[in-house]
């Protein structure tokens, strides 16, 4: 097992270079030229020669990103171009934020999905099946910043400003400045509504492959088998069906990170959050190259991350999958 | 085989209905008739399994009525969807104005109106793009093996490793949004990108499985060249998944294209987009909250009656996957 880890580590690496290569190399072809901005009205031909040398931005493409990875070996993530501020300082103060709202979107989704999927199943075309399917029809159907708006018009501006509409409280222990907000009411306060917008969706979708998957394991021998052994009906649901439903479910949940990301870029920019999502598409948009770099690298970890984590659900799920 | 068919069909079904019995076996030219009559084109299967299902005739209604309302759009909207007008900035629902008009001035119906053109545009030919440039490469991919498949799989798998978010907003920076049609197609094409390798990865599947069986083989003895088997014999035969990946992947696309407007990626304005005007509008939720309401509501319409649409498809297409 720990061989099998450590090899899929190794694994991760072309993929990660593969990511960051591509991203350094089409962020280079994006029109402008990100000293314009940076000079602002001070801008002279020969300043920006000597900004270009001092980052290294007159160098060859590849020689950049070679400069890049050698720096980033070091555990040097390089220092934005416009904020000065160095890159992973910037990440690690925003990773908890994203992190947060992500693990509670998931734990979103699952609460929701289990019940409504296993009721689904069990009760075929009755009107609980009915209401799960419809519900989660609709669900799969709205965009995550729809479900956002819908939740602002509802909770911020129906009932008056019960939760608030942006912005952002820190967790005890992750504040990152001298002075920020911090407490754990205003922190939940904050994260509800965005943990919902971007759970409901895959809440939606978990529970349509998790039913069809158990209606699939339902018809199979070992639960008639279990049943017939004189099984209470809960083990039988819980331990034999829906720990074989999931397989399927989680592989292609793992396939939606993609998704899940871009989910959390929306509801971060709606909720004006100082998350990662923010981070990154600020980034990109004002051709921080530091700062996208820095994006490309912790979306690219998350995304071989997340894959290993599915890769090692499996033998939870099913002990008879072993890695050796 | 084709021209028999018809008249056969006319003839009615035997009671025993489901399986081969003895009794129709031995006679030849009785037993055949029975099959044939029996035996629906496939096509026609699954319009029939279409037509029952309540859900997916919804899907198809709402498509077919948002198709009417791009199409018809300059009939049906009221007003310019561009024309703003000072003294009216705000205006609260009315007679004049069913929706209400936003800060410019602009009329929202008319505006969510003409949104269905750039988000079903979008939607439809980013869809087609994909399929043009991924289905080819799929069934090469799968025909040929060997080192084509690996090269050609190599380069969808890099698309695939990206996250579809990180590469269809890079690639609009890239591109540099603008309003109209030229901007329109910029964001086709972005989307486009994103979904190539879905549609090559999916052809290939199904040719891998079809060049394998015997009507291929028939046609390889028979001197068939290639590229003619692959569109007459292969193609046809892949069409049920493609056809139905194709409608849900509309849906996908609508929503990525909103989804890129909401971030400001999408078509610029004036171009009246339903991303575009939700993220507007949002800003204002507290004064006019009806404003950010309408544009979300037309995009979840939207993306419902493909959904529905599409799994409607696939129930009548592959019964097998329900």
């Amino acid at each position: 097992m720990r061989t099998y880890i450590l090899k899929r580590i190794l694994g991760v690496v072309p993929t990660v270079l593969m990511i960051t290569l591509v991203v350094f190399v089409m962020m280079r072809s994006v029109p402008g030229d990100p000293v314009v901005p940076l000079l602002g009205d001070a801008y002279t031909e020969e300043d920006a020669i000597k900004v270009r040398e001092a980052y290294g931005l007159n160098k060859p493409v590849l020689v950049q990103y070679a400069i890049w990875l050698g720096k980033l070996v070091q555990g040097d993530w390089g220092t934005s171009i416009l904020s000065g501020r160095p890159v992973l300082q910037d990440v690690l103060v925003r990773l908890p934020v994203t992190l947060e709202l992500v693990v509670l979107s998931m734990g979103v989704a699952l609460v929701i999905a289990i019940p409504a999927a296993i009721i689904g199943a069990l009760r075929r075309n009755t009107w609980a099946d009915y209401t799960a399917t419809s519900v989660a029809m609709i669900g799969v159907s709205i965009p995550e910043f729809f479900t956002g708006v819908l939740l602002l018009l509802f909770f911020s501006v129906g009932l008056g400003g019960l939760l608030p509409s942006s912005g952002w409280i820190y967790l005890p222990g992750t504040c990152p400045m001298m002075v920020c907000g911090v407490s754990l009411w205003g922190n939940l306060q904050h994260v509800l509504m965005p943990a919902i917008a971007l759970g409901i969706g895959r809440a939606a979708l978990l529970t349509r492959l998790l039913r069809t998957s158990m209606l699939e394991v339902i018809r199979t021998e070992y639960v008639t088998t279990a049943r017939a052994k004189g099984l209470a009906e809960r083990p039988v649901v819980l331990k034999h069906a829906l720990k074989n439903a999931l397989i399927p479910t989680v592989t292609v949940m793992g396939l939606q990170v993609g998704f899940l990301i871009g989910g959390a870029i929306v509801v971060e920019t709606l909720f004006a959050m100082p998350g990662l999502g923010t981070f990154g598409i600020d980034a990109i948009i004002g051709r921080d190259y530091q700062q996208v770099q820095g994006f490309a690298l912790v979306t690219a970890l998350a995304f071989v991350a997340i894959n290993l984590i599915v890769d090692l659900t499996y033998t939870f799920l099913d002990p008879r999958i072993r890695y050796a | 085989m084709a021209d028999s068919g018809e008249s056969l069909r006319m003839t009615p079904r035997p009671i025993s209905g489901g399986s081969t019995t003895e009794a129709e076996l031995p006679v030849p030219g009785v037993a055949w008739p029975a099959r044939v009559a029996r035996s629906e084109s496939p096509l026609a299967q699954g319009l029939r399994r279409f037509r029952r299902s309540t859900t997916a005739l919804v899907g198809a209604a709402i498509v077919v009525g948002l198709v009417l309302v791009a199409l018809f759009a300059d009939a049906l909207a009221p007003r310019s969807p561009i024309a703003s007008d000072q003294t009216r900035t705000f205006a609260r629902p009315s007679w004049d104005y069913p929706l209400g008009t936003d800060q410019l001035g602009r009329d929202m119906l008319s505006r969510v109106i003409h949104g269905s053109r750039i988000s079903l545009a979008v939607g439809v030919s980013s869809v087609l793009l994909a399929l043009f440039v991924g289905v080819p490469f799929g069934m090469i991919a799968g025909y040929y093996g060997g080192r084509v498949d690996a090269v050609v799989m190599r380069a969808m798998d890099l698309i695939l490793a990206f996250p579809i978010y990180l590469l269809a907003i890079i690639l609009m920076v890239i591109f540099t949004p603008t309003a109209g049609l030229i901007g329109t197609m910029k964001v086709t094409a972005a989307i486009a990108i994103v979904r190539i390798p879905i549609y090559a990865r999916l052809v290939r599947g199904s040719v891998l499985s079809i060049k394998e069986k015997e009507y291929i083989e028939a046609c390889h003895a028979l001197g068939v060249r290639d590229p003619l088997i692959l569109l007459r014999h292969v193609l046809p035969n892949c069409l049920a998944p493609i056809i139905v990946t194709t409608t849900l992947g509309i849906a996908t696309s609508i929503i990525v294209e909103a989804t890129l407007s909401f971030l400001g990626l999408g078509t610029q304005p004036p171009t009246p987009s339903w991303g575009w005007d939700l993220k507007a509008n949002v800003a204002f939720i507290q004064a006019t909250p009806w404003l950010s309401l309408f544009p979300g509501l037309a995009i979840f319409v939207t993306v419902l009656g493909f959904n529905l649409f599409g799994d409607g498809l696939r129930d009548a297409l592959d019964p097998r996957l329900k």
